[in-house]
């Protein structure tokens, strides 16, 4: 199992570096190699799934020395949550490198990077410390640097150092943490080790729990993000490219919410009972926000990154309520908006391919040019909006269900935004894809190809498998979330 | 005869390094004087120089491992491990900036050997300063030092900004020297000491608590005299100016020599000579650090010259090593680890400005940098890996150094130490990203034509961003030597 752990890692980094040591000229090769590696990796954590541990809490499997004269040890390890979230990101890389135009997948920093990135996102999954978890989550900001930085849209300068200022800014705080954590530790152990197994055994006074959240949250919400805290999502998203964003709303977003499961809410539960209702609140603020702006967006893409905005909210509104329906339905909501989300940025990327705009008035009617795409867009919107019988529907009635015992009122208006959902999807569909075609460069659009339909594919079979047959995930995460949400419940009786 | 010179302490082994760098000045000068020699066996000359001293500072362990921490040349000279430390840092520095100071030296045809000779007894001067015991020994290794410096600095006469640069560090830097002697005079006439160890041993004598207020004026003199060399805030005011100013070549041995140098004596006095009062100097450091960082992040921000941003960064950086130093002992094992891998990076960032923008320039904007990916790749990865790595991103070196050092910090409780520190991070994202940006990122017309890179440039270049990520992955060797370092003083 060690072995398919250290893959994980392994295999991503070797295929990037076989990328980027061929030479600029063998254009046809670079898709294809990042393909076979991004298979291999799913291969393994399709095997995961079937393994003992796919249903399980975490379990560290392999430690080794970093420094040692200061006790500190690199620890990886895998559970159901996280087999989950693996699974999804290697997916999403495979359909990114497939779906991919000419002008990307014939660069081989393009796909090197998108290698690296896979990398960086499977070591956070993984790691069963605090330090490592911190190096990849901030490693994963060299890939994206350079995916917004070369490839992005016109206004890239400033989204990317928005985006690298925003998460460095958060993650200064989540290395305090750590810091803090770590002297801590050495108070208790001798050593300044800090994995997991023992973070939870560490008995932390009340103030210290109380700060530990809060700096570890802080960084975590900023990348989830949060309300006021949001604002470089629309920015990088508009500016990356379409592969960057996919990455980014279906799998970076996660590592926030994931961060904040893992980390903050076991090992710091003092301080999330004092502070959970501030996040709930915020998260309410977020979903109806996010949906309210993403009406009046004129962009695609701003559009669904502000709907982002408003499907985390979902999500750590589940996670805030602390109970154990809400928290299994927030874990389910990440799998499912990182489906939902990775599929719409990959349809406007190919539309944005064919029109090299993502103005939603300089479309309209274009469902007679392209019925296929035109179909599997309103799939994705239903599944997005969570029409009941497709996946989003699950993750949302479960949050929602689970929460309203703690917050009555804030879940009811938080229900608005299935509501606000449906207004701005279904609109842009009305004004992208119905009525006449005014515009004259609509008229000779090609549908999608079988390459494109091949990658969107996957993804349309996974909103419909969950939707109909949610117990299937739901098995995964069920001794995880009901292990927080007891760690939770006992911390609310000792008060 | 035996007996006196072991009464007296004399030990040639001991002052080994700097003696060889001298016979080596002075072969090189005999030849240029005498017979006109070629170039190449002048380089061979230096070149050998600098592997003698390597050795040389190797005997030294054997010595140390043999006696352990002993005066010599009565109680000037001092065999320590902050000696052996900072000794192998000086040989490792000339090692590492050999091919640029070689490559701007043959530059100045008619003054190749001054500028070799220059640079060889400047390194003498810090190996006596990291080896002295005495007050006025670190005060004499410090001037041979700097002195050499400061003409380094001017050595492109015909370039005003070379002028300006080699004036303006000769003037504010023996203003330094005048603060640190006249602080050594404030000492010794407080307390009739001049020594590391004797001012430990007079503290603990008359008790901390009844310190005259002169000794400790003398003391902070000295202190401060010290960072004016690691151009600390608010002394750092000489910085930019000289970075920009000297010859792109010659910077990187600059900054990093008298770094190391004065880095090293500030943790000896530390660890020694303040260990019963440092808690007394905590206002006066913690202005300097925060200082230093502050006023470092605020005017990186906006520099076009990409050497005055180098300039700036070398202050917030300075800013780090001294928050550890002054913390105590295990802090000085975690900032010496930082001091290791900042000089690489250090080193490595100015051996690729000089190979762009030829040894001699002094003004090198972020502009020339523009498209440098195109046709470069190889510097655009080192440069790249530098940068990232004094901005401290996971996987490279930068980010176990300030892991470390904030760990400690952490555990002396100055968190708000911490706290400045961990924004100045959050800025330095923002200055450090950019020149990867112009250099990596940007399209450009007029982009960086294909430089030819020699072969010793590639192994060096190679060889520090190695280093540099490999510390970063795996630090344990470093960080045992650190402790190694300190232990004793525990």
């Amino acid at each position: 199992m060690t072995v398919i752990i250290i893959s994980l890692l392994v295999v991503p980094l070797t295929g990037a570096l076989l990328v980027f040591s061929f030479s600029e000229s063998r254009k046809e090769f670079f898709r294809s190699i990042g393909l076979i590696f991004s298979l291999i990796t799913f291969t393994q954590c399709a095997y995961l799934l079937f393994s003992d541990y796919a249903r399980t809490n975490f379990v560290i499997l392999s430690e080794y020395n970093w420094i040692q004269s200061y006790g500190l040890e690199i620890s990886l390890g895998i559970s159901g949550m996280s087999i989950l979230l693996l699974l999804l990101t290697s997916l999403l890389v495979l359909v990114s490198l497939l779906s991919i135009g000419k002008n990307h997948a014939e660069s081989k920093g393009f796909v090197g990077s998108i290698l690296c990135l896979h990398f960086a996102i499977n070591g956070v999954f993984i790691s069963g410390d605090l330090i490592s978890l911190f190096i990849f989550f901030e490693a994963l900001l060299i890939p994206m640097y350079f995916l917004m930085g070369i490839w992005g849209g016109e206004n890239r300068r400033y989204a990317t150092i928005k985006f690298i200022l925003y998460t460095v800014f958060g993650s200064v705080f989540i290395f305090i943490g750590t810091v803090y954590t770590s002297v801590i530790s050495y108070g208790f152990n001798g050593s300044l080790a800090v994995d997991f197994d023992t973070l939870s055994n560490l008995a932390l006074t009340s103030s210290q729990s109380k700060t530990l959240f809060l700096l570890f949250t802080f960084g975590f919400l900023i990348k989830v993000p949060i309300f006021p805290l949001h604002t470089w999502l629309p920015d990088a998203h508009v500016e990356a490219p379409t592969a960057g964003s996919i990455l980014l709303a279906g799998v970076l977003l996660k590592v926030g919410a994931y961060g904040i499961l893992r980390v903050s809410i076991p090992f710091f539960t003092e301080g999330f009972l004092t502070y959970k209702n501030f996040v709930a609140v915020l998260s309410v603020i977020g979903i109806i926000y996010g949906a309210i702006v993403a009406i009046a967006q004129i962009d695609i893409k701003k559009l669904i990154a502000y709907s982002s905005v408003s499907h985390m909210g979902y999500v750590m509104l589940g996670i805030s309520a602390g109970e154990y329906l809400s928290i299994e339905g927030a874990i389910i909501q990440m799998i499912n908006h990182g489906i939902t989300a990775g599929a719409l940025f990959m349809l406007v990327g190919f539309l944005y391919e064919r029109r090299h705009t993502r103005n939603i008035s300089s479309f309209g009617g274009i469902k007679s040019t392209m019925p296929r795409y035109a179909a599997i867009f309103l799939f994705t919107s239903f599944a997005s909006i969570g029409l009941p019988g497709l996946n989003g529907f699950v993750g949302e009635f479960m949050i929602l269900m689970g929460s309203f015992s703690s917050y009555k009122i804030l879940t009811s208006i938080a229900a608005f935004g299935v509501v606000l959902a449906a207004i701005y999807m279904l609109w842009a569909y009305q004004r992208i894809f119905t009525g006449p075609i005014n515009n004259e460069k609509n008229k000779d659009l090609k549908d999608l190809d079988t390459r494109e339909t091949l990658s969107i594919v996957p993804l349309i079979l996974l909103m419909l498998f969950i939707g109909i047959y949610p117990s299937y995930i739901e098995g995964f995460v069920v001794q995880e979330a009901g292990s927080i949400s007891e760690t939770i419940d006992l911390f609310k009786g000792l008060k | 005869m035996n007996n006196i010179s072991e009464i007296l302490g004399i030990n040639f082994v001991v002052i080994g390094p700097t003696l060889v760098l001298l016979f080596t000045t002075i072969v090189l000068l005999f030849c240029t004087i005498t017979i006109s020699t070629p170039v190449y066996i002048k380089k061979l000359i230096t070149f050998l120089g600098i592997i003698a001293t390597l050795f040389s500072i190797f005997l030294k362990f054997g010595l140390f491992a043999r006696d352990g921490i002993t005066s010599y040349f009565s109680e000037k000279i001092l065999l320590d491990e902050f000696s052996l430390v900072g000794n192998v840092l000086i040989g490792l520095v000339l090692f590492l900036t050999f091919n640029s100071f070689w490559k701007t030296s043959e530059e100045i045809d008619s003054k190749t050997t001054e500028a070799l000779i220059l640079i060889l007894m400047s390194a003498s001067g810090f190996l006596l300063m990291v080896d002295a015991e005495n007050f006025i020994m670190l005060f004499i290794g410090l001037e041979i030092g700097s002195i050499s410096l400061y003409a380094l600095a001017g050595l492109n006469r015909g370039d005003q900004l070379s002028n300006e640069a080699s004036l303006k560090y000769f003037l504010l830097g023996s203003l330094a020297s005048c603060i640190l002697i006249y602080g050594i005079a404030l000492l010794y006439v407080s307390l009739s000491i001049s020594g590391v160890y004797e001012t430990s041993i007079a503290i603990s004598f008359i008790g901390p608590e009844n310190v005259p207020l002169t000794s400790f004026i003398g003391l902070i003199m000295i202190i401060v005299g010290l960072l004016f060399k690691v151009a600390a805030a608010p002394f750092q005011a000489w910085a930019p100016d000289v970075y920009q100013g000297s010859p792109t070549g010659y910077v990187g041995y600059m900054a990093s020599v008298a770094k190391v140098a004065s880095f090293i004596v500030l943790a000896r006095l530390s660890a020694v000579s303040l260990r019963f009062i440092l808690e007394k100097f905590n206002l006066f450091f913690g202005t300097v650090i925060i200082l230093s960082v502050l006023l470092g992040a605020l005017f990186a921000t906006n520099q076009n010259d990409i050497k005055r941003l180098m300039a700036y960064s070398g202050v917030i950086q300075s800013g780090f090593i001294l928050s550890g130093i002054s913390s105590g002992v295990l802090g000085i094992s975690a900032s010496i680890f930082y001091l290791i891998t900042y000089i690489i990076q250090l080193i490595g960032v100015f051996t690729v400005f000089s190979i762009i923008s030829g040894q001699l320039s002094s003004n090198f904007e972020i502009s020339n940098l523009s498209g440098l990916g195109k046709e470069n790749k190889f510097l655009t990865l080192t440069f790249s890996t530098f940068m990232l790595g004094i901005a401290g991103l996971p996987l490279t070196s930068g980010f176990v150094s300030k892991f470390i050092l904030i760990t400690n910090l952490w555990s002396y409780e100055k968190y708000l130490i911490v706290i400045v520190l961990m924004l100045s991070t959050v800025a330095g994202f923002y200055f450090y990203l950019k020149p990867i940006w112009v250099a990596a990122i940007e399209k450009s017309d007029n982009s960086v034509e294909k430089i030819k890179i020699s072969i010793s440039d590639k192994f060096l270049l190679g060889f520090m961003a190695t280093l540099t990520i490999y510390f970063g992955l795996l630090p344990d060797t470093l960080v045992n030597i650190t402790q190694w370092m300190i232990e004793n003083y525990l």
